[in-house]
């Protein structure tokens, strides 16, 4: 069975927010400016974002609320009535509660009665595990149409309060602790969602999904990006070890951590990826007219180009396409609410037959998803 | 204090061995060659991650104690090392003169390489007598075994994967292991000198190398033997360092 991204929807809350506003959003921690937010900024490149909280670090949306939001306008875009909805994949870091699944929350915000439900948990790549499990299901024929939705609300854990309750952690011992900050000023929130049937839609373009494959090497390294520990090396606890939550938190267990050391692995696991698909002649780089690669932060972006170049695989930088820089970096939901945005924006011509390649590498501890579309037209 | 040095300032050079500086036309043979070899790389450098010594650089963990062990079990490929590729530039006949003679000059810059991990060992507070008096580990057994006998075979382009993985390795101590083995032991430059000499001379190395790879190798069955070799290597250059494990025990 071929299978179709026949509509797309997504939701970026409140409005854009400029590098110099970030902090007011975000909390300056014990009313100190940050010594690392300019420097941070201004590698990854990011213009604006957008956030669920307010000035105050109120919640302005829950990631439950952001993940229907982007649902209902892909499924009001649709050709297609809901009642032929039978799947909903939901893919975030975290949703609003750590049990139950995302999905069964989303499913009761959209109102879908009696569907086959799944929340998928990681971190930027598990959009694409939501999106391949969603994408067998209709190839098997279990269904007819399901709707994938990726939601990111990372503020909630990057907001001042967390670093000043973190008194016992490295993040209050070290002058900086570069490790514990550099995502704060790199992720921000939304979501997207995507429609998947199993015929394309009667008007405009769909894609037809051409595969999806991933690769992760969990089994060789270290881990780089987490929440739930402190962050020490002979410290093997995780956040529940703790006696309470609240020491948890004072040890920095419940920070966000980005080993920045490791990082560079992403990148050459990104594109050992990619080597293995032009090797099993599943990728075909000269064929590919569009690549949308979520890189997090715009200074992987020319070591990512200087590998592929080096490897003979490169694809001409004319050919990727990015909306990073004025949606920000929203971890799992970046593909999705790229693709949407790809689809409507006038910064590139899509013609029918079209190979679009999605890259999505997770440094969380390295799993690297790829996969291609083509631009069809029924 | 350096945290963060890497993937902020977006000045840092990009930190993957083995590529080349300046852009270059390979033959198709030697451009497939390459892809495949830069995936046994990506494979290689992985795989170190999982050799508990190096574990401990990427935790945080590694000590003054590791540092000496690692620069013991050096020595002894270090000084074969000079050795295999003197007998790999002899098995190369008339027709193969111009590669002869970059091995040949390639084994001059680093015949003497181990005298200065001795110095970074005496510096790292060893004692001279134990680095002299080392022997070669089960791993560098194997691998020296390997690179002996590929490269006493006439013409032997294959080890030209040899040298891949092990000029890969020296940039990959100078950009990525001396500043932090230094930071995370407190020793001082002169403990990783041997690691930032070597990776500053193997810059010039991979043009050269590339330079042989246009030139070596034409057809298939060359880009498997390359390829084949490369891999032995790798997996046998992991081994000699899981087996410094065991001198610790």
């Amino acid at each position: 069975m071929t299978v179709y991204i026949t509509s797309t929807g997504a939701f970026l809350p409140g409005p854009p927010i400029s590098v110099g506003e970030v902090e007011g959003i975000l909390g300056a921690v014990h009313g100190k400016p940050s010594s690392l937010r300019v420097q941070i900024q201004k590698a990854n490149k990011i213009e604006t974002r957008h956030y669920a909280i307010d000035e105050n670090q109120n919640t302005t949306h829950s990631n439950t609320e952001m993940a229907s939001n982007a649902a209902e306008q892909c499924l009001d875009r649709a050709f297609l009535t809901r009642d032929k909805v039978g799947m909903l994949a939901v893919a975030s870091t975290q949703g609003d509660l750590p049990a139950p699944g995302m999905a069964s929350m989303v499913q009761a915000e959209l109102g879908l009665p009696a569907i086959e439900i799944l929340t998928t948990h990681g971190i930027c790549s598990s959009s694409m595990m939501a999106l391949k499990a969603a994408w067998n299901s209709l190839r098997l024929g279990d269904h007819e149409a399901a709707v994938v939705v990726s939601s990111e609300l990372s503020s909630r854990l990057l907001k001042k309060q967390r670093y000043e309750a973190a008194t016992e952690s490295t993040y209050a011992s070290k002058r900086i602790d570069f490790n514990t900050e550099f995502l704060r000023w790199m992720l921000s929130d939304g979501a997207g969602a995507l429609l998947l049937q199993d015929k394309p839609a009667p008007k405009g373009f769909s894609f037809k999904i051409d595969w999806i494959h991933g690769f992760s090497h969990a089994h060789a390294l270290p881990t780089c990006m987490s929440v739930g520990s402190a962050g020490l090396p002979d410290d093997e606890r995780t956040w529940q070890d703790y006696d309470t939550y609240g020491e948890a938190e004072k040890a920095g267990a419940l920070l966000l951590r980005q080993e920045v050391r490791l990082l560079d692995n992403i990148v050459r696991m990104g594109v050992d990826g990619y080597l293995r698909l032009v090797e099993d002649g599943i990728s075909i780089p000269g064929e590919i007219d569009h690549f949308l690669c979520h890189y997090s932060s715009h200074h992987f972006r020319d070591k990512i180009l200087d590998l592929l170049d080096a490897a003979g695989v490169g694809i001409p930088e004319d050919r990727w396409w990015t909306n990073l820089y004025t949606r920000g970096n929203t971890g799992a939901a970046s593909l999705f609410i790229m693709i949407d945005e790809f689809l409507r924006t006038d910064e590139v011509t899509l013609n029918e037959g079209d190979t679009i390649l999605c890259f999505v590498p997770e440094s969380g501890r390295f799993n690297t998803t790829y996969m291609q579309l083509t631009a069809v037209k029924s | 204090m350096n945290d963060g040095d890497i993937a902020i300032d977006g000045s840092s050079a990009n930190t993957t061995p083995l590529i080349s500086e300046r852009g270059r036309e390979l033959n198709p043979h030697a451009q497939r060659c390459l892809q495949q070899l830069l995936r046994v790389w990506l494979g290689f450098e992985r795989d170190l991650s999982t050799v508990p010594l190096l574990r401990r650089i990427d935790l945080g963990t590694y000590t003054v104690e590791d540092h000496l062990c690692l620069l013991r079990n050096l020595r002894q490929q270090v000084i074969e090392g000079s050795r295999w590729i003197t007998r790999t530039a002899s098995s190369f006949d008339r027709n193969h003169a111009e590669i002869r003679s970059t091995i040949i000059s390639h084994a001059v810059d680093e015949h003497r390489d181990y005298e200065l991990l001795e110095k970074d060992y005496v510096a790292s507070g060893g004692d001279l007598n134990d680095i002299l008096g080392m022997e070669r580990n089960v791993g560098s057994e194997a691998l020296h075994g390997f690179l002996m006998h590929r490269s006493s075979r006439p013409n032997p382009v294959d080890l030209l994967g040899a040298m891949w993985i092990i000029e890969g390795l020296g940039e990959k101590m100078a950009r990525s292991w001396a500043e932090r083995i230094q930071e995370l032991t407190g020793l001082g430059e002169d403990s990783t000198r041997f690691m930032t000499y070597h990776g500053h001379n193997d810059g010039d190395h991979m043009e050269r190398f590339y330079d042989m790879l246009d030139e070596v190798c034409v057809d298939g069955p060359t880009v498997r033997s390359i390829i084949k070799t490369s891999r032995v290597v790798a997996r046998l250059y992991r081994l000699q360092l899981e087996e410094v494990e065991h001198e610790l025990e």
